[in-house]
């Protein structure tokens, strides 16, 4: 029995002309046991994906089982008591309680359980021994570095012992080094048997994950299996075309454009040499300009 | 569950102690409330108290009869009327009311008390405060007042120069301890000491002056002393059983009204009736400012009301992850409710260590007893818990029924 099960499900926001179409008749059925990476642009869907299938969001059309049980009607209390019970929520910006303690962060989801205060903060202190992080148990989430913030949110994600992870852009406010460590510590999670999902916009992170879904517009484009470790197919072409940030990166990409042309000098030198010209110019210029005026 | 609302206790003490000044302007109005009503009850219990003492001391078969007309005197200036009231209605009892009160059927004690306005020198010089009464032997008895030492003054007194003190002004004139025997001058003359009272327990707010500074003498050498115009401002009378009060009232009002030539310039008042009206009128009184203060209860659960609403505003965000990670939507509730119960409850308690204080300091600075019964400390705890309770409940259930997506997405 598949863990989710959406079928045709569609969500709307907005009445009349102001309405739009976030999410547009998904159908996805994902197993026990995959690990799912979730991409597409930015206004897709991805995220409201997410919160249908967290039960944070009621889907205004469609149906959705999950674990086998009909949840797309499901009120807000009940709704509440299943994401207590079989759902992890893992978040960008970590959301960990700025108040308490790493530890008490962790512990919260078994207090809403109602389980006694020495036995969730002894367990709470377990999950982030198996996150690594459980020399930090008494620090405050403000006074931890981004990448061990997130492992704490991890921690208190899988300390209900949840059937389904569901993380939004997980690594989105982190460096590389600290994206790689939530990553394998998802993955080593994933080897114990839980189901994970994530959005993400990094298609090398691709490699983690059992299968990717591609959504665009509010519906699923696209679907594939992909093998752990290697990036996914339809990933890999958009690896190499990504839109880049830096001007560094920028001038590479042009230069290597450049150097694949044949019987073309490389256009570097020149350009450095045309701006260099120009500013002198404008520095010699200024001056006259003013003695002219005069 | 329960360890839940432990935790909720937590939380809650956390936020309190989190944002410490805010919440102490929060508490604020409770504590005001609380302190004020419990203030205000228990100086109103005090003084009731102290009047039912009065009343059972004075006794039920002690009358009074005073000058009626207020206006013969009323030009003086305000502060003597305030302290010497009974002084400043001079004129309409005279020295024959005095007998006739003494023969009236039924009277078996009377003693006039005549002001006698003179200067009083003693040990330390001229003495300011003083304040020198003509009566007769029977006062102690009427007024119920025993004597620390010596003897009051008897019948073989009267028109010796002869004086018993108050307990004050036995400090003030005098040096020594005990100046029973010694001498010191009123008017000129002479006068020896011959007891002292007791403390008399001064009553607030009443109009009596006070007798712990004052100096009896016989009652003919007042009348010596100032050429026979010792103004009479009370004579008190004494029937022999509670009984006879009504009738012996009606048959002094009759003789003395005989005397002042049919005019009813006078008033006969009963001792327990008079104290008895001021009490009833001090209650009213005490009701109605307690009243007052109970609104600023309310202002004050209105004022948490507003601070949990801004705090359930700023805390958006938070109330979104609670709820992501699986609080329903009566967790969020709770939640919040102990907190402004809380803060309530931490103004409720301020407030009545604030009211415990004030009491104390009134103690020590005034002549007024405040009673602080336990019932009223628990009415007002109580009140300003439920206050906070329902003032808390509309932010509360806006926080609960807040949507975990949009929650979610408010930053802070």
């Amino acid at each position: 029995m598949a863990l989710i099960e959406l079928k045709e499900v569609s969500k709307v926001y907005g009445f009349g002309d102001a309405s739009t179409l976030a999410l547009d008749e998904a159908t996805l059925t994902i197993e026990k046991g995959e690990f799912v990476a979730i991409m597409g642009p930015s206004g897709s869907g991805k995220s409201t994906l997410m919160n249908v299938i967290g039960l944070l969001d009621r889907p205004s059309h469609g149906s959705f089982m999950l674990d086998g049980r009909p949840v797309a009607k499901l009120r807000p209390n009940q709704a509440a008591k299943v994401r207590r019970d079989t759902i992890g929520f893992i978040f960008q910006s970590f959301n960990l309680l700025p108040r308490l303690s790493v530890l008490e962060n962790v512990a919260l989801p078994l207090a809403y359980k109602g389980m006694s205060l020495s036995r969730r903060l002894k367990q709470a202190s377990n999950m982030l021994e198996r996150v690594g992080i459980q020399k930090r148990e008494y620090f405050l989430p403000s006074q931890l570095s981004g990448g061990q913030a997130q492992c704490a949110a991890i921690a208190r994600a899988l300390v209900n012992n949840p059937k389904l992870i569901i993380a939004d852009e997980p690594t989105g406010n982190l460096d590389s080094a600290a994206s790689r460590l939530v990553m394998e510590l998802l993955a080593e999670i994933h080897k114990t048997g839980n189901t994970i999902l994530f959005v993400t916009h990094n298609p090398e992170l691709t490699r983690y994950a059992t299968r990717v879904v591609y959504m665009h517009d509010g519906s699923i484009i696209h679907d594939e299996k992909t093998a752990l470790g290697q990036v996914a197919a339809t990933a890999r072409k958009v690896l190499y075309t990504l839109t880049t940030t830096t001007e560094e990166d920028d001038l590479a990409g042009v230069s290597a454009l450049m150097m694949a042309l044949p019987n073309k000098p490389a256009v570097r030198a020149p350009r450095k040499a045309i701006k260099h010209r120009t500013a002198k110019s404008t520095v010699r210029r200024k001056p006259k300009s003013t003695k002219a005026s005069k | 569950m329960k360890s839940l609302t432990r935790g909720h206790l937590k939380a809650g003490l956390d936020s309190v102690r989190g944002a410490k000044w805010r919440n102490f302007w929060t508490m604020l109005g409770i504590i005001i409330g609380v302190a004020s009503v419990i203030t205000i009850v228990s100086i109103g219990q005090g003084v009731k108290q102290q009047i039912g003492q009065q009343i059972s001391h004075s006794g039920k078969n002690v009358i009074t009869i005073r000058p009626g007309t207020l206006r013969a005197n009323s030009s003086q200036s305000k502060s003597d009327f305030s302290v010497l009231s009974g002084l400043s209605i001079t004129g309409s009892l005279r020295d024959s009311d005095v007998k006739t009160v003494q023969d009236t059927k039924g009277v078996s004690a009377s003693a006039p008390l005549a002001a006698v306005a003179t200067d009083v020198v003693g040990d330390n010089g001229l003495n300011k405060n003083s304040f020198v009464i003509g009566t007769s032997p029977d006062l102690p008895a009427l007024i119920n007042q025993s004597l620390a030492f010596g003897v009051f003054l008897t019948v073989d007194d009267e028109g010796m120069n002869a004086a018993v003190l108050g307990s004050t002004m036995a400090d003030q004139l005098f040096n020594s301890d005990v100046p029973l025997g010694h001498s010191f001058k009123i008017h000129g003359e002479e006068f020896i000491v011959r007891g002292i009272f007791n403390d008399f327990g001064s009553t607030p707010l009443s109009d009596e002056a006070n007798y712990n500074s004052t100096i009896f003498i016989p009652y003919d050498a007042a009348q010596r002393l100032t050429k026979n115009s010792a103004a009479i401002y009370e004579i008190l009378a004494k029937t022999d059983s509670a009984k006879t009060v009504a009738p012996t009232i009606g048959s002094l009002q009759q003789s003395i009204k005989k005397g002042h030539g049919d005019q009813n310039d006078f008033n006969i008042l009963r001792a327990d009736e008079s104290l008895a009206a001021r009490s009833n009128v001090l209650s009213l009184l005490t009701n109605l400012i307690s009243g007052v203060a109970a609104i600023s209860l309310l202002v004050g659960g209105i004022g948490i009301m507003n601070v949990m609403l801004v705090s359930v505003t700023e805390r958006m965000h938070e109330i979104g992850i609670r709820k992501a990670i699986g609080a329903t939507n009566r967790q969020i509730l709770s939640q919040f409710m102990i907190e402004s119960s809380l803060l309530s409850f931490s103004g409720g308690v301020i407030g009545v260590v604030i009211a415990f204080i004030i009491d104390g300091l009134l103690r020590f600075f005034t002549n007024l007893r405040p009673v602080i019964s336990w019932q009223v400390v628990g009415l007002a705890f109580g009140v300003s818990l439920v206050v906070g309770i329902i003032f808390g409940t509309v932010p509360a259930l806006k926080a609960a029924r807040k949507d975990p997506i949009e929650a979610l997405r408010s930053q802070l």
